[in-house]
């Protein structure tokens, strides 16, 4: 079956990781994704280590890899006359165009809304940048710890109270900006079914991050207290990570219908959960280090898997903390099919973790083609869609427009 | 701008709890979709979540708390039905022949014993969608295993990559994968009705928790299948230095900075007043910061702790260097930039009058094609006659029958605990 957005033209025009994310997303439902790049260097994130087989080459940084999936790939210098037109002519013939330049660039480059939707009065434009099209903030420079720190997340969420705020690795805000862009792009898209006119939606990384943790704004406005760090510290039984026979575990209180330390006790073996100072949640807290010196080497003595498999059994909630290779492993996302290998020229065979959601029981997630390298689609799309002759390309190529 | 939302004459029922899926079907509400929320009166944990006005549940409490005005009801309405009655199941059925989309949020298996699963619920409408969102998922060894959101950012592989640098693995969040489920959910059910316009058929998704994370740990999960391991470095970074977060003027407040190339370098430099350890070789390179982050991170700390937070990053900002205050809740409601862009809202909730009127995060875009505003919060019940009268076409005396048999409610039963 074709992917649902398989009728869709997408262009991406972006310098950070939440505009290659959610162009992702479209490409990995069909879109047909043309990632423009800078000419000779491309994007930043092609030069980011960690890179496959540790060899540094702007084919194999992982994040590139990770972030490109489904996309085809072209060059153009957009500070030259020739690279802006080339770019015109492919605006013209795309449902959507994502970009993460400063506000104010595009349309200083002649590229900006007003002009492209001229021409492509349904185009929706989704502009992604750390902290949106205006305000006080918008020329501001950022990254995903910038993010997290404007945004509250990093004060509030993940680390110790009696460390430094601590964030959430692997820029979880610029995914998270991603998604909020693709589900802006999917109700634009259903407006533009309905009126024909597109739209420039605008999407901020900080506001992504404002939103992401349920317990900022209102539980301040509602409570005037300040939500702090530190919900996981001395928390046995609902938050701390505990060893196991070969790796870790964080156990919770849920599905033991109220009584959490009977229904530990006698699965651990362990009566001593059964002493009265454990039996509130101010309790455990209290007490955390005799609790954990019982808990932990019962814990000990399982594996990951079979500690999963006992547990699910009884209906305890468990989550295993598995590393990367764990979850690459893992006997469950094999037998669901999750991820999907794709071959690439430089990278080799890889799977990739799919979409998420399976849809009629089929994987999602597309798996056309692995993440372009550089320039990769310029015959391809520069000569035979937008009717360049080879000659052209090596004029363009010379000047340093491809 | 448009006067009615784009999903308008899109019907939902969601048999929903927790947080990741009334976040997602939050979306489709703030779109104009008639998302009605079938509630069970055995189960009002999201309405005894809070938070509380100054932490209390008052008399209405079921009505009160701010999570529902954040995701819970906001735009939706309220259907307080017992399902497992043989009329309310009855009942949920006649409303499906008007739905579009079933969403639940049960451990697999649930939806089937109920009759409610995929296959029986396009038999009564063959253009149904419904939306699964479950831990992790309808196959697989581990489908009945129950889950939370910290459990989820475990198994996926994010908390094992989180934590101080040098030490042990952290969790991530208590519910940051909510988030992005939820925000996964909305995306699937907006292709799903996309889909459905094109092809008038019914869709079935089967969504997960754990593969929603995994999807986020990408380069990971690339990086494992290699054997290349990624340390945990907190606030630092793989190749810029500084790179991190640095104590301010005060108690707990922090700044953030970010420093990525010699040209940044030499204007922090300048921001600092060219401080003599700064100079030389040691942090001369972008490579000699990074070996001696360590040291250069001390240094910096005893500058940065010196100055006001928020001070700091609009000056550091102004020379261009990324830089960002650590910014508390409270903060953030004062924010000028977020003001400016109208991002807060403020809202009373005519359901939770004795509530008033408080600040909530808005949504984290803006379309000016498909705006989004708070315009109602369900009560517990509140839409139970319109919807079973104008939807169901009940009688008012087939509703009032349920009523006082205990399948349709406005209240918690009076025996029902507080919070």
């Amino acid at each position: 079956m074709p992917g649902i957005l398989s009728e869709l033209r997408v262009l991406e025009l972006t310098h950070r990781p939440s505009g290659a994310y959610c162009a992702k997303l479209l490409a990995d439902q069909g879109a047909d994704t043309i990632k423009v790049e800078p000419p000779g260097w491309g994007d930043q994130a092609r030069h980011e280590p960690p890179f496959i087989d540790e060899v540094p080459h702007p084919d194999r940084g992982t994040s590139f890899l990770a972030f490109n999936t489904n996309k085809r790939g072209i060059t153009l210098d957009l500070e030259q006359a020739d690279g802006r037109e080339l770019f015109q002519s492919l605006a013209s013939t795309v449902d959507i165009i994502i970009e993460s330049y400063p506000p104010g660039k595009p349309a200083e480059l002649g590229l900006g809304y007003d002009r492209l939707s001229e021409a492509n009065p349904g185009l929706i434009l989704v502009s992604i940048t750390y902290f949106g099209q205006d305000g006080p903030y918008a020329n501001y420079q950022g990254d995903d710890l910038v993010a997290q720190a404007m945004g509250g997340y990093l004060y509030a969420v993940t680390g110790s109270a009696s460390h430094p705020p601590m964030g959430t690795a692997l820029q979880q805000m610029e995914i998270t900006a991603a998604r909020n862009g693709a589900v802006a792009v999917m109700a634009a898209l259903l407006r533009r079914e309905q009126s024909g006119e597109g739209t420039h939606i605008d999407v901020s990384t900080m506001e992504a991050a404002v939103s992401t943790p349920s317990g900022l704004i209102h539980p301040y406005t509602y409570t005037g207290r300040n939500p702090h760090r530190g919900g996981s510290d001395g928390n046995v039984m609902d938050g701390m990570h505990l060893p196991t026979l070969d790796g870790e575990v964080t156990l919770t209180t849920a599905g033991t219908g109220g009584r959490p330390m009977q229904a530990w006790a006698e699965f651990l073996e362990e009566p001593g959960l059964l002493d009265p100072k454990f039996g509130s949640r101010g309790g455990r807290m209290e007490y955390w280090e005799e609790l954990y010196a019982l808990v932990a080497p019962k814990l000990a003595q399982w594996t990951n898997l079979d500690l999963m498999r006992e547990t699910m059994a009884r209906g305890l909630v468990i989550g295993l903390v598995q590393t990367p290779q764990q979850v690459v492993e893992s006997p469950h996302l094999e037998e669901r099919g999750f991820f999907v290998e794709m071959d690439h020229a430089r990278a080799g065979t890889l799977r990739y973790p799919g979409s998420g959601f399976f849809i009629d029981g089929e994987n999602a997630m597309e798996s056309t083609r692995p993440a372009p390298r550089l320039g990769e689609h310029n015959v391809e799309i520069l000569c035979g869609e937008l009717g360049l002759t080879v000659r052209d390309l090596g004029l363009l190529r010379a000047a340093r427009v491809i | 701008m448009p006067d009615k939302g784009v999903l308008e004459g899109v019907r939902v029922l969601t048999l929903e709890q927790v947080h990741a899926l009334p976040w997602g079907t939050g979306f489709l509400a703030d779109l104009g979709a008639d998302v009605i929320r079938v509630e069970s009166p055995d189960h009002l944990q999201d309405r005894k979540a809070g938070p509380f006005p100054e932490g209390t549940p008052g008399v209405e409490w079921w009505n009160e708390a701010g999570n529902l005005v954040y995701y819970g009801t906001r735009n939706k309405r309220s259907l307080c039905m017992d399902v497992t009655n043989p009329h309310g199941k009855e009942v949920f059925l006649k409303l499906v022949e008007k739905t579009d989309i079933v969403t639940d949020n049960f451990r697999p298996g649930t939806m089937q014993r109920f009759g409610f699963d995929h296959e029986s619920l396009s038999e009564i409408n063959p253009r149904i969608i419904t939306l699964s969102s479950t831990a992790y998922g309808y196959t697989g060894p581990w489908r009945r295993a129950g889950s939370r959101a910290r459990t989820v950012d475990a198994a996926c592989g994010l908390s094992y990559l989180t934590g101080y640098e040098g030490g042990p693995s952290m969790r991530a969040s208590n519910n940051y994968m909510d988030h992005s489920v939820g925000n996964n959910v909305a995306y699937a059910l907006l292709l799903a009705l996309y889909q459905r316009s094109k092809t008038g058929k019914g869709i079935r998704v089967d969504l997960t928790m754990l593969e929603t994370g995994v999807s986020a740990v990408g380069p990971a999960i690339l990086e494992a299948q290699r054997g290349i391991t990624r340390d945990r470095l907190g606030c630092a970074h793989w190749w810029k230095a500084p790179h991190n977060v640095y104590p301010a003027r005060g108690d707990d407040r922090w700044i953030v900075i970010v420093v990525s190339s010699d040209a940044e370098w030499a204007s922090l430099k300048e921001a600092m007043g060219q401080p003599e350890w700064a100079e030389g070789d040691k942090f001369g390179t972008a490579l000699a910061r990074w070996h001696n982050r360590h040291e250069l991170d001390e240094l910096l700390s005893e500058w940065t702790a010196q100055h006001d937070d928020l001070e700091l990053a609009r000056r550091l900002q102004a020379l261009g260097i990324a830089a960002g205050s650590c910014t508390t809740a409270r903060d953030l409601v004062g924010n000028a930039h977020l003001q400016e862009r109208r991002y807060l809202w403020e809202f009373s909730n005519p359901q939770a009058p004795e509530v008033g009127s408080r600040i909530f995060a808005g949504r984290p875009y803006r379309d000016p094609g498909n705006p989004m505003t708070i315009s109602k919060v369900a009560g517990l019940g509140q839409d139970n006659e319109e919807v079973l009268a104008n939807l169901a076409g009940l009688s008012s005396e087939e509703i009032g029958g349920l009523e006082s048999e205990g399948v349709i409610f406005g209240a918690p039963r009076p025996d029902e605990p507080r919070p």
